[in-house]
């Protein structure tokens, strides 16, 4: 096996998550290895679509079928999401200012933030479904908890045509990661929960204006995370008879009936293949005369591969996620502290170094970002006969990296959530902290080393998610470039490793990151 | 058309880059900085927890603690201060004077609490603080011809949280209650129009 030494970063005297051990790492080499060289080769696998509908089961099926169907089950959740939030909220402001103390900064930040994406892969976007942010906006907004609400609180405007896309979204996302690695919104539960009340005023303000749920569609970054990521789950609302829904013509599941509202997001479930919008939030299932949607079970990665087809505002938005996740793990780096310092000198900036850290963020955005647009133009170059525009070639292949954002996300994710979320059953006993000292240095140093599955499980799946992330970002990308049916062979061929290249370099960019030890954070 | 547009364009640039100057010289003139808390026990530590700011200024690492981490109204608290040297890492020896102030918009008063000279490369300063609220510390000191002026964050006793939560709910009502009457007059207008358009 590779000593991979020389690829490791120093850290005397720091306390340090280790990492991906060599052995897997090397696993993980081979794999890919073995996958560039079929990709080379290999033709696009033939879609057949397959799905098995959860009602359709022996035993659950039934029981699921009334969840569904019933607003109740899915009120009693959002109810509990809610008393959690608002427990959040009225810690982050009473409670102690200590970050590991607090349940403000431990439910956020190492239980829900990390945990998010994990579930996201289990359970598509059913957070959506009891996101206490729209919830709350939607119960201030329509006065009602469940049946179709008012409209007396609400303009109800179309959202402008400048708006609908996810710009305003990228935009959340990039504001947040800043406020969450820059500013140090995890380790103060203070400023956690205005962060939180801030985004329950946003909700309720485009609930106010807007039709529908344009927060959740147009401006939500976590939203349109879980809905790119739900892309790759085995888990979808889908019709349990595909043909009862070509038949359909009066759409309650996208008009809504007296009862209940329309599909908040203008899908109509049973004609799309893209989940992408969709936030499981129970309309068409209850809306539906035929009770024909249900939760189903399909091959993952299906639909990221054969259906979704991001738009310019999409793509960006996909190469913003594979860029952030990469720079959450730079900023872990024992090294990323003295590099910041040493630019701060440089341009005379002091206190917080946020302009440092800005500019370090911005720079770790657009190299990315600008690798692939060179690649892009590059194809459109060797394409010029065919006259595509550059901006439709950057929405076809920019799907191709989100399993690359998946997958180290997830993985990254994993390493917090085993090890920092040691210690959370006191902080919900204690959620305001109070009579609560900081953790001592052997507290912490204890409770990183004891995580809460075994160091090599943890490696092993970091290892596989690796694999996993490489593989689907292949299979889309041969997905696109048979869709671009090139005559030229020698042309397919340099696009595709050009292509090749830079899925390549980014999969083993995240893969050293995943060999480095990492700065704790709690 | 195409000069008018290219010379907009160049006297954005340069605005910027004069707007970027401005605000990097002031940075280099007086390093007014806030910090940003963590709080921290010492394994073989007998003191009360303290909170702890680190942070770079200019040519200087600075480290400030205040003990205790939660001070209380007329209870005696201690802030220590570390600066050393990012080149070479040498404390800082010459004097360090601090003041204390309100962490409010609308507040300018500026008090003095004392001058300290370096005590085996920390400078400790005692004080008393009467009323609860939030407050600044203020370190000043001269190096090498440049003034150095440091703020860090100081809580006196518990915080007033019904501030942002009333503000909250307060924006949320306000909302909701200004589209409620906007929304009610445009029906009640829409009811008369037509009521009236059925009697013609």
């Amino acid at each position: 096996m590779l000593s991979l030494d020389s690829f490791k970063l120093k850290t005397e005297g720091m306390m340090m998550h280790p990492g991906l051990s060599d052995n897997w790492v090397s696993v993980v080499l081979i794999f890919m290895l073995l996958i560039i060289a079929w990709s080379l080769v290999g033709k696009p696998v033939a879609y057949r679509p397959r799905h098995i509908s959860l009602r359709k089961l022996p035993f659950i099926g039934q029981a699921l079928h009334t969840m569904v169907t019933r607003p109740w089950v899915l009120l009693l959740f959002r109810f509990m999401f809610v008393a959690i939030f608002l427990l959040v909220i009225i810690s982050g402001l009473f409670g102690t200012p200590i970050a590991e103390r607090n349940l403000a900064t431990t439910l956020t930040w190492t239980l829900w933030w990390t945990g998010l994406i994990i579930a996201t892969y289990f359970l598509g976007s059913a957070w959506c479904a009891v996101c206490p942010w729209d919830v709350l906006a939607t119960w201030l907004v329509r006065l009602r908890l469940w049946r179709r609400g008012s409209n007396i609180n609400s303009f109800n405007l179309r959202v402008p045509k400048s708006i609908r896309n996810i710009w305003l979204a990228s935009a959340m996302f990039i504001a947040l990661t800043w406020l969450e690695l820059g500013f140090g919104l995890t380790v103060s539960p203070y400023a956690t929960a205005i962060l939180s009340l801030v985004i329950v005023i946003l909700a309720v303000l485009s609930q106010v204006i807007y039709e529908r749920k344009a927060f959740c569609r147009y401006f939500c970054s976590v939203g349109r995370t879980i809905g790119f990521y739900a892309s790759l789950s085995p888990l979808a609302l889908r019709p349990v008879d595909q043909n009862i829904c070509a038949d359909c013509k009066t759409l309650e599941c996208f008009k809504g009936t007296e009862d209940i509202e329309p599909c908040p997001t203008h899908l109509v479930i049973g004609r799309s293949q893209q989940n992408t919008f969709c936030t499981s939030c129970g309309a068409c299932t209850q809306s539906c005369p035929y009770q024909n949607v249900n939760w189903a079970i399909r091959k993952s990665g299906a639909e990221a591969i054969y259906h979704v087809r991001p738009s310019w505002d999409e793509s960006w938005f996909i190469l913003i996620l594979v860029a952030l996740t990469s720079f959450h793990g730079i900023t872990m780096l024992p090294v990323w502290e003295a590099w910041i310092s040493q630019w701060a000198q440089m341009i005379g900036d002091s206190g917080q170094l946020l302009w440092s850290f800005s500019s370090g963020m911005f720079i770790s955005l657009m190299v990315p970002i600008g690798m692939f647009a060179f690649i892009i133009k590059l194809i459109q170059f060797l394409l010029s006969d065919q006259e595509l525009e550059f901006k439709r070639l950057f929405a076809l292949f920019g799907m191709a990296f989100l399993p690359l954002a998946f997958a180290y996300h997830l993985a990254h994710n994993l390493n917090h959530l085993v090890r920092e979320s040691r210690g959370i059953t006191e902080v919900f006993l204690n959620p305001l902290g109070s009579g609560t000292l900081p953790l001592s240095h052997h507290e912490v140093h204890l409770r990183h080393m004891n995580p809460l599955i075994s160091q090599d499980i943890l490696f092993a799946l970091q290892a596989g998610l690796m694999m996993f992330g490489f593989w689907f970002a292949i299979r889309i990308l041969l997905q696109r470039m048979d869709s671009l049916a090139i005559t030229h062979s020698a042309v397919n061929t340099v696009i595709k490793s050009g292509m090749l290249v830079l899925i390549s370099g980014v999969s083993l960019f995240n893969l050293w990151l995943l060999i480095q030890p990492m700065v704790m954070r709690m | 058309m195409n000069s008018y547009k290219i010379m907009n364009k160049n006297s954005f640039i340069k605005t910027i880059l004069v707007l970027l100057g401005v605000s990097l010289s002031l940075h280099a003139l007086a390093h007014h900085v806030l910090g940003r808390p963590s709080y921290s026990l010492g394994e073989d530590s007998n003191t009360p927890p303290s909170m702890q700011v680190e942070t770079q200024i200019g040519d200087y690492y600075v480290t400030y603690m205040a003990f205790p981490a939660f001070p209380k109204a007329n209870e005696p608290g201690r802030v220590n201060l570390y600066a050393s040297r990012i080149d070479n890492g040498q404390s800082f020896t010459g004097k360090v004077t601090f003041s204390v102030m309100d962490d409010s918009w609308f507040s300018s008063k500026i008090e003095t609490i004392g001058s300290q000279m370096s005590d085996d490369s920390v400078f400790r300063q005692g004080f008393i603080i009467s009323e609860d609220g939030n407050y600044i510390i203020r370190a000043e000191f001269e190096s090498g011809g440049e003034p150095y002026i440091i703020d860090f964050p100081l809580r006196i006793g518990e915080p007033l949280p019904i501030g942002p939560l009333g503000v909250s709910v307060a924006i949320i009502f306000l909302i909701l209650i200004s589209v409620n009457v906007i929304q009610r007059r445009r029906l009640q207008r829409m009811k008369t129009g037509r009521h009236h358009a059925e009697t013609e």
